[in-house]
């Protein structure tokens, strides 16, 4: 009875209770209206300043990578420019990247590049404006990366690639890495894969040599575990091929023995062609690696034709991924370097090499950022030739053993 | 009784939530999509018009996902945008850095994309893949 009585009271002031917040509430909503909405605008004006600043910060992107290398080597045959002595600038650099989207489709791309081989200069590796068509061709022009190997298009973001640096049997076989053109690509979307086909044209230089009508294209197929990729590419070659010699002599006025410097033609292109063709194949599933790629070079004249390959296992155990890579190297065509005097003998030293290495290393994923390489690298199997190393044409060395310890920054 | 079968019942229901395992998540009325489309989506491929949310690096929810959805470990997806990045190709998908804020920010945001642990749904979201 006495709980039914409360009930009741209670039921009675229910109504009056709600009458009351609803009046206070409408009473508090009126008096703060005008502040409310002050404030209300307020909001809205700095979520639309935040918006319009995030949108300009958002069109540009800073990137930037970094490799730091020691790299020593048990002899001075000139393999990946290591010597005896311990090198840090070789194989360092730094890289700096700026992205402007000009609009949704449109970007602007400018990577400077500061290499120690270099003696940091400032260069562009990459500089080109790209545009995507609504139908999802993709054009751009500029300067831009060969795009003849797996790696070349990050051949300096270490960061990104499993080993210590890729093979030098392959990737030095072509000596430009960079051209002035443009490529147009698209990308074929399968359910769980994607094929890019890329055509590119343009031309390059590289020491005194023009590199004309550059033209090729490549085909890559991705499942993200899987990647295969075909490659081919021509131009044409025209200019002098010199080589700095050393040669000893007496100062004429003390009589001391000195060295001069000089620069001695070897070989001249009148517009050869230059054909590239190149197969390569990855697979990855978070646990093992294997990468492989097959190349081979040919020049008409006496410029070397060349076959490499390599191939490269790894196993990642948790931050760490041993891997091994053999690799080879070998002129094709020294029967077109006839030895017939002292000109024609330094061309063949010159101009013959095969050699095959073998690497055993360790990546190191220290940070979240930064891998640690260790690298040995060893390389043999000349033959009769300087191995292909310049600094090595009175084949005094027969086989060298390469020494490397690597961080890869990306930030 | 009640009260203890709902006790019961309630620590039953955190045990099973303490399993629960990462799900795609949209604004309410958000379509669902397929894995192999989320796989693109967070790799930056493929022209959807949805926008990517990722949770932060060394998130525990963000290695389950990319586990089951791009199948890529924490150095290997760091490897893969350096690449994109470093050849122009595109930029990895903004971040946030909890469960609440990417549920607030997939409902405030058009055509957003997100993942949270199952356990941290509310109807702000809507689940739209279960990898």
């Amino acid at each position: 009875m006495n709980t039914r009585h409360t009930f009741n009271t209670a039921l009675k002031a229910l109504p009056f209770a709600i009458s009351i917040s609803l009046v206070s509430a409408q009473g508090f909503a009126a008096e703060e209206t005008n502040e409310q909405k002050i404030a209300k605008l307020e909001q809205q004006v700095q979520t639309l300043q935040k918006q319009q600043t995030a949108s300009l910060t958002d069109r540009f992107k800073f990137n930037g990578f970094m490799s730091g290398a020691y790299v020593s080597a048990d002899n001075n045959s000139g393999y990946m420019g290591s010597s005896t002595s311990a090198d840090f600038s070789e194989e360092s650099k730094l890289g700096f990247q700026a992205t402007f989207a000009i609009t949704d489709n449109t970007q602007a791309v400018m990577q400077l590049m500061m290499k120690g081989e270099n003696d940091w200069d400032v260069e562009a590796e990459w500089a080109y404006v790209s545009h995507r068509f609504d139908g999802g061709v993709q054009l751009r022009g500029g300067k831009l990366r060969v795009p003849l190997f797996m790696y070349s298009d990050y051949l300096d973001v270490g960061y990104a690639q499993p080993f210590a640096r890729p093979p030098e049997e392959v990737y030095g076989s072509v000596p430009f890495t960079t051209y002035t053109g443009g490529d147009v690509s698209y990308e074929f979307e399968f359910d769980d894969s994607t094929l890019t086909v890329q055509a590119f044209g343009g031309e390059s230089e590289e020491s005194g040599t023009d590199i004309k009508n550059i033209l090729g294209a490549n085909l890559t197929w991705t499942d993200e575990i899987w990647t295969l990729r075909a490659v081919y590419g021509q131009s044409t070659l025209d200019g002098t091929i010199s080589r700095s010699v050393t040669i000893p002599s007496q100062d004429p006025v003390t009589g001391l023995p000195i060295s001069i410097e000089a620069s001695v033609p070897l070989l001249t292109l009148d517009n050869e062609k230059a054909t590239f063709t190149g197969v390569g194949a990855s697979y990855d599933n978070g646990e093992f690696l294997a990468v492989t790629e097959w190349t081979r070079a040919e020049v008409d004249g006496q410029y070397t034709d060349s076959d490499s390959g390599y191939i490269t296992l790894g196993y990642r155990i948790n931050a760490f991924t041993p891997y091994v890579t053999a690799a080879y190297y070998e002129s094709q065509d020294d029967d077109q370097r006839p030895v017939f005097s002292q000109g024609s003998a330094l061309i063949a030293a010159l101009f013959n090499g095969q050699r095959t290495s073998y690497s055993g290393g360790l990546r190191w994923d220290a940070l979240d950022n930064l891998a640690v390489k260790f690298d040995v690298t060893y390389a043999t199997n000349f033959g009769d030739t300087s191995g292909g190393f310049q600094s090595n044409v009175l084949q005094e060395y027969d086989d060298v053993t390469v020494y490397t310890v690597k961080f890869d920054v990306v930030f | 009784m009640k009260k203890l079968l709902s006790i019961v019942a309630l620590s039953l229901c955190s045990m099973v939530s303490a399993q629960a395992a990462v799900v795609l998540i949209g604004a309410p009325g958000t379509s669902d999509i397929s894995a192999s489309d989320a796989k693109k989506l967070f790799l930056g491929k493929g022209s959807s018009s949805s926008v990517p949310f990722e949770l932060d690096e060394g998130n525990a929810t963000r290695s389950e996902f990319h586990d089951k959805v791009t199948r890529k470990s924490d150095a290997q997806l760091k490897a893969y945008w350096s690449k994109q990045v470093f050849t122009g190709k595109g930029n990895p998908p903004a971040t946030v850095s909890s469960a609440a804020a990417m549920k607030s920010t997939v409902a405030s945001t058009p055509n957003a994309v997100g993942y949270i642990d199952e356990a941290d749904l509310d109807d702000t979201v809507k689940v739209i893949l279960k990898p």
